[in-house]
């Protein structure tokens, strides 16, 4: 009771976090990705194209580029508009843009397995079978499951002028040609020179100098573990050396269908085989 | 500034609408559905069914089986678990046992039509034609449930043949209610007998619950200070679209959707799905199942 009380007094002061009640405006833009997906790297290429004047770091990234988890209520209002906010949510149809990254599932589990480490959530020799067991039931994070955050946002927004689909492995091969689209997609003016320094003051190494320097002025890493770092490889197929066969089959087994559009090749089995995912749901006898 | 004092003198008190904020337990089972798609006559079957002791009212059905987008938190947190909610949400990864409703759109356009005129959200002369058009492109007072095609989309392509999920047609329970019905009792691991079956549907039917809206509508969340000249409880019957809905309206909604209805089992008028673009869900993805 006490509790709910000081929830309610926080509520009138605007300093509790709105999570789901956000009040969205119209010109909002959304980007959206399932955790460790490369959310808070793209948040850094966004806030220094969009505010080239201010230095991003991970002490003012809550309020360039709000999280409705983490930014508080008073702090959405007091920002101008339009506003860029991050998400992990599964498709939201109040969300008038969105930018979607997504990333090889492989490699998502295994940062999500080192990000738990770091919040102590597991201990350092957790077996990865289970982790990965829980990862595919989608009991790893309150967001849903990987599938389910992707399948959500592509069936009802792919191909749409609304939305903005970005792999991470793109973003890493070419993240000037990646944040350009970016621009492209908020009508941010695309020069070379203003997407190169965004580029270049949004890189890992640098990152992980903010980090150390300011890990406790951030909710993202706030009361963690210092010897693990947030910003982690900042690469991909990192899977391949912490997975086993088995588990990779288990995600491609579950997962193979999305994979394959989304253009992650397979390791262990042929593509087009089972896909439980949309199993029932063609038309039967047409012919595709 | 008064608007939000308001919201949280109603957040202390547990009388905000739960709504999306629904605190979830893990044992809680959902009625999900898009608006007008048979939600209100599978929790009168549900309800029936599961508390056959108590005769299911319009009076009584909130406290059975409640509407987290009509009651408030603490009301909906009162409800004894385990807990069957009814809800109109896209996909909520919180929702871990589902049953969703789907229905043909072409006649959810046309119940959803005289249901905006009860609501008072349209006049009577509003027309058809652009109700639909509305309709198609989510510009509904129910746009936050997303449109019909994102809300059902979300669901059956996320959780259909995945255990916790039973996907319930519309026109299957019109067209054979007990059997449809059944499925539920198995679902929800009620033991039940043919005789309990056939009672609970009994209990259900339109014509009781035309008369119960009659006699109760003014006790009910969802018919109270509406227009009582149109009836919550429409006809109760599929097909309608055929007679009612302009040529133009059907092919409006079917060039949106009609490869999420194909896949649904609705037959389409406006040729096969193969010719219709597929904006309901990305080709690549379907493709494959070749």
């Amino acid at each position: 009771m006490i509790a709910h009380l000081i929830a309610g007094l926080k509520r009138a002061f605007g300093m509790y976090r709105p999570r789901r009640d956000l009040r969205i405006w119209p010109d909002d833009v959304f980007l959206v990705s399932f955790p460790k997906s490369g959310n808070t790297w793209t948040r850094f290429l966004i806030g220094n194209l969009v505010y080239p004047n201010e230095r991003v770091d991970f002490a003012n990234i809550h309020h360039l580029i709000p999280d409705p988890y983490g930014t508080s209520k008073r702090d959405f209002d007091r920002m101008s508009r339009p506003r860029i906010i991050k998400s992990h949510e599964c498709f939201e149809p109040r969300y008038p843009r969105a930018m979607y990254i997504v990333r090889d599932p492989r490699d998502v589990v295994v940062s999500q397995y080192h990000y738990h480490r770091k919040c102590k959530k597991i201990e350092d020799g957790y077996p990865m079978e289970k982790f990965v067991a829980r990862f595919l039931a989608g009991e790893t994070c309150p967001h849903g499951s990987w599938g389910e955050s992707v399948t959500t946002w592509l069936t009802s927004r792919y191909n749409d002028p609304r939305f903005l689909l970005l792999r991470y492995e793109d973003m890493v091969a070419d993240p000037r040609r990646e944040l350009a689209r970016v621009a492209t997609f908020l009508n941010i003016p695309t020069d070379v020179e203003r997407i190169s320094q965004a580029v270049d003051r949004s890189a890992a190494d640098r990152m992980r100098k903010l980090e150390k320097l300011q890990s406790d002025k951030n909710s993202l890493t706030k009361d963690s573990r210092k010897d693990l770092s947030f910003v982690r490889a900042a690469k991909s197929g990192g899977w391949r050396d912490e997975l086993s066969n088995d588990l990779a089959g288990q995600i491609e087994a579950k997962w193979g269908h999305i994979m394959t559009f989304l253009n992650y090749p397979l390791a262990t089995r042929e593509t087009g085989s089972v896909e439980p995912e949309l199993a029932g749901f063609m038309p039967t006898g047409s012919k595709r | 500034m008064i608007w939000g004092l308001k919201r949280v003198i109603k957040y202390v008190l547990g009388t905000d609408i739960a709504g999306r904020n629904l605190a979830v337990y893990p044992d809680d089972t959902f009625i999900v559905s898009y608006p007008r798609s048979g939600n209100t006559w599978t929790r009168f079957l549900v309800a029936n069914l599961a508390y056959p002791d108590q005769p299911v009212t319009f009076a009584n059905i909130e406290r059975l089986i409640p509407d987290c987008e009509a009651m408030s938190s603490r009301f909906v947190k009162q409800v004894p678990r385990p807990r069957i909610i009814k809800s109109h949400e896209y996909f909520d990864p919180r929702y871990k046992k589902v049953i969703y409703i789907v229905r043909d759109p072409r006649d959810v356009a046309l119940s959803y039509y005289d249901f905006a005129r009860k609501y008072r959200h349209i006049k009577d002369d509003y027309p058809l034609p652009r109700f639909v058009s509305d309709f198609v492109c989510g510009r509904l007072s129910s746009a936050d449930w997303g449109t019909w095609a994102e809300n059902v989309g979300s669901w059956v392509h996320t959780r259909n043949g995945r255990p916790g999920f039973l996907l319930l047609r519309y026109e299957d329970m019109l067209n054979n209610t007990e059997r449809e019905v059944a499925k539920v009792a198995d679902f929800l691991g009620i033991q039940t007998s043919l005789e309990r079956l056939a009672g609970a549907v009994q209990r259900s039917s339109a014509d009781r619950m035309r008369s119960f809206e009659k006699t109760q509508g003014d006790q009910w969340v969802a018919t109270k200070n509406k227009r009582s000249d149109i009836p919550f409880v429409r006809t109760a019957t599929s097909g309608l679209w055929k007679e009612k809905l302009p040529a133009s309206s059907i092919a409006e909604i079917e060039s949106a959707w009609g490869h999420l209805m194909s896949g649904l089992r609705y037959e389409l008028t406006t040729g096969s799905a193969d010719t219709v673009p597929a904006t309901a869900a990305p080709p690549e993805l379907v493709k494959e199942r070749s």
